[in-house]
């Protein structure tokens, strides 16, 4: 029976101690953010949305191949000898163009991998945060400056070169093959 | 009477993406034999009742699924069914590179996961043999770590308020946990999978001013763990309820490998941190909490709860000495251009992490991708005693004991 | 006592089970037959000297397709305060070894979940399931030459890239839009990153 009355009042008592805090908390500031109409400031540096400054990008990969997660397809075609494509902003020479650069932003871990070893700068985390979409497709983001079509063709033309130059060798061989036959018949 | 409401039409897709009705009551069937079996192979009479206890259920923290065998009210089983959060982290590990690994274990425990970077981080150090590091990085680590301690151990009081039914501390947890991880936010760039310790170094240079706004933090919070204590920890009802059940003697907890907060609750002293220390640790002066058993047996899930409090405290008394200590220097110097262990090589390193010991066992094959890793995690050792300290007690019991397990199902099934 | 002690002591009392002994390895590490097993795990656990109260870590690996299969513990003592591990190699058809569940209650799931990666059969454990992954799954996964199914009750298990999507995706003559839609709601700035940059 004491016992009994010994909790009912130390519950009692434990509580009030809690509720006096609670009351002294009644006056201080709220902590709470009303979240779409008031935003934090997010910090210099923040890992959110990534983003490709896609003219000063060089074409190395480096950042498709440091992805654990395999969200970064690219895909270059090598400029002709007599084509200038210019200089990046950090004055690395572009020697390919980058006919597809596409992130699926789905499956990117915001790790920053890509970002640390970029040798331009041209990818980097912006602090956009709300990227939500309605269709999963939206989510992969396409950064070459380049339309499909003339992206297209530029393909070609360098798989029809690769063709041609392959069928060159070849027939440059034969002919290297038949003079020394020749030779050897002589 | 329950076979009716099963008897409904089920529809489901089947491989081809066609629609399939199914008119059988086999679900109903299914449901009964299955708990039939169930009481039968634990040996219960037809008495006993096998009630489903999560995996889609608030206080399992996560989608842990429990098996309960009820007696009345009384738990006479508990069987947990894990693997609902299962994505084999160490399949992942054998296809990638050993720095492309970090951003994955942040996932393991994603509470803490400056803990989890550390604890691999150091493994691949042990393995490359890698063991003058600048002293500001060890620094660094050291802060994170314990920074990201007691935001996790915040969480777990927090939660375990929750479970046995203040709701208040929670928030007022989480307020302060928000701290932290705008701190972690201004140096990382992420609230909670930082990717921030990499092996050999940072991922970046403490901020200007981090310093000074961190030990502003600390002064702030220190009055505020006086205040939680207040609310929750001193509150006669909480320690009723929680002061008496889920007791876990220290024998068996070391049968059962338990450790963390698990462990010292019931009255071990160990803490890898003081008994192997790793990184920096044997420089600062800090107690190891034990369980004291002060309001009922030693074990108890309030002695948990008690050391996950008293940890928080010497953290912050490691993070005061840390942050006055820490000096100048480049962070970046000695992270290896390559990480080629030599082949055949294994190491295994522990690490405590808020939770227990975050073990690493890591075998080489001479290629910057290793052969294996495998991570012994403590959620998922110390939730296999929930068995074991829950048996003969009120279901409701249940939940209390896994609050003051306090496991995070990202790490159980990895 | 040091790990040459602990292996010499095993060594005396087991013989020719003790195939090899690694000081110079970073976890000193003991090889055993397979066969004695179970023996040594409980020499370690009961010797008076030895006392490994505390099971670490157990698990299994892989040596290469082809290859066998290992386990390996970590033990650790905490009334004498050493520690060692011990490993074993089992064939790679049927891998079978007796549990050590019945020494340390922790080696329950760890060897559950050995069984369920690898398909090492532990002889004598009391409940032998699968642990993470479902209980009707096929194959083990962490082996090396494991091959996923194709189907798992009529759900697609392997993850393939839609590349057709993709390509209808890349013809959309709208598809800049999302481009162009996102590059207005730049800050001015752009680049908003800290100097430093260590390669990881």
């Amino acid at each position: 029976m004491r016992t009994y009355f010994r909790n009912v009042y130390r519950s009692l008592i434990t509580i009030l101690i809690g509720m006096r805090q609670t009351w002294r908390h009644l006056f201080t500031p709220s902590v709470t953010l009303q979240y779409p109409h008031e935003k934090w400031d997010l910090p210099v540096g923040t890992r959110q949305q990534l983003f490709v400054n896609i003219d000063d990008c060089i074409g190395c990969y480096k950042c498709a191949r440091i992805c654990p997660v395999d969200c970064i397809y690219i895909d270059t075609v090598k400029a002709k000898p007599d084509e200038d494509l210019g200089k990046a902003s950090t004055g690395n020479p572009i020697r390919q163009h980058v006919v597809r650069f596409d992130i699926d932003m789905f499956k990117c871990c915001y790790c920053n991998f890509c970002t640390t070893v970029c040798p331009t700068d041209c990818i980097y985390m912006t602090d956009k945060y709300e990227t939500s979409v309605y269709d999963r497709s939206n989510g992969i983001y396409h950064f070459s400056k380049y339309a499909p079509d003339y992206a297209a063709k530029l393909i070609v033309d360098e798989k029809e070169a690769e063709a041609a130059k392959a069928a060159a060798r070849a027939a440059a061989k034969e002919k290297a093959m038949a003079a020394k036959k020749a030779k050897v018949a002589e | 009477m329950f076979n009716n409401i099963f008897k409904k039409q089920r529809y489901y897709f089947d491989s081809e993406g066609l629609l399939v009705v199914d008119m059988s009551p086999s679900s109903a069937v299914h449901y009964q034999e299955a708990v039939q079996a169930a009481t039968q192979d634990a040996g219960f009479s037809g008495e006993d009742m096998v009630i489903n206890f999560g995996p889609q259920h608030p206080s399992t923290h996560g989608v842990l699924r429990l098996e309960v065998v009820l007696e009345g009210e009384l738990v006479k089983k508990v069987t947990p069914h894990l693997g609902y959060l299962h994505r084999n982290f160490e399949k992942h590990a054998e296809y990638i590179p050993y720095n492309e690994i970090v951003p994955y274990t942040d996932r393991l425990d994603y509470l803490a996961a400056m803990n989890m970077n550390l604890g691999y981080v150091l493994a691949v150090e042990k393995l490359l043999g890698l063991t003058e590091l600048p002293e500001r990085v060890e620094y660094i680590r050291v802060i994170c770590a314990e920074f990201n301690r007691i935001a996790s151990h915040l969480m777990a009081i927090g939660t375990f308020g929750l479970d046995a039914g203040a709701i208040t501390p929670f928030l007022w947890a989480f307020r302060d946990r928000e701290k932290i991880l705008d701190l972690f936010e201004w140096l990382s760039g992420a609230r909670m999978l930082y990717n921030y310790i990499w092996v050999g170094g940072v991922a970046r240079d403490l901020p200007d001013g981090w310093v000074e706004k961190a030990k502003e933090f600390l002064d702030y919070f220190e009055p505020m763990m006086v205040e939680f204590n207040n609310l929750l920890t001193h509150n006669h009802i909480f320690i009723e309820r929680t002061a008496h059940i889920g007791i876990l003697p220290a024998d068996v907890a070391i049968n059962y490998a338990a450790t963390g907060p698990v462990l010292r609750g019931s009255g071990v002293k160990w803490d890898l941190r003081r008994d192997q220390p790793y990184s920096i640790y044997d420089r600062f002066e800090f107690d190891i909490p034990v369980g004291e058993g002060m309001y009922g047996p030693v074990g108890s899930a309030f002695d948990r709860y008690w050391v996950r409090i008293r940890e928080i405290e010497e953290s912050v008394k490691i993070l005061r000495q840390a942050l006055d200590q820490i000096p100048e220097g480049d962070v970046f110097e000695a992270i290896p251009r390559k990480i080629r262990p030599p082949a055949g090589k294994e190491a295994y390193f522990r690490s405590e992490a808020p939770r227990g010991e975050i073990g690493f066992y890591i075998r080489s094959n001479g290629s910057d991708i290793p052969d294996r890793v495998k991570c012994r995690s403590s959620c998922f050792v110390n939730i296999s005693l929930i068995d074991e300290i829950s048996r003969g007690q009120l279901v409701a019991d249940l939940v209390i004991n896994i609050g003051s397990i306090d496991i995070v199902l990202g790490e159980v099934d990895r | 006592m040091t790990p040459q002690d602990i292996a010499d002591k095993v060594q005396k009392q087991f013989g020719d089970a003790v195939l090899e002994f690694d000081a110079e390895a970073l976890d000193p590490v003991i090889k055993v037959n397979p066969e004695a097993w179970f023996d040594i795990c409980e020499f370690l656990k009961t010797d008076a000297d030895l006392e490994f109260d505390n099971l670490v870590c157990l698990s299994g690996f892989d040596y290469g397709a082809g290859k066998e299969l290992g386990i390996i513990i970590h033990l650790y003592s905490f009334p004498k305060r050493h520690s060692i591990a011990v490993k074993a190699d089992l064939p790679r058809e049927n891998p079978r070894i007796r549990s050590i569940e019945s020494l340390w209650r922790t080696a329950d799931w760890h060897e559950r979940e050995v069984f369920d990666l690898y398909g090492v059969v532990f002889d004598g454990h009391p409940d032998l399931r699968r642990i993470l992954c479902p209980d009707d799954w096929e194959g083990y996964p962490l082996r090396k030459d494991y091959e996923v199914q194709e189907f798992y009750h009529g759900i697609r298990v392997p993850y393939k890239e839609d590349w057709e999507e993709f390509d209808t995706f890349l013809k959309n003559p709208r598809r800049g839009h999302f481009v162009f839609q996102f590059e207005r709601t730049l800050p001015a700035n752009g680049n908003a990153k800290p100097k430093e940059k260590p390669s990881p």
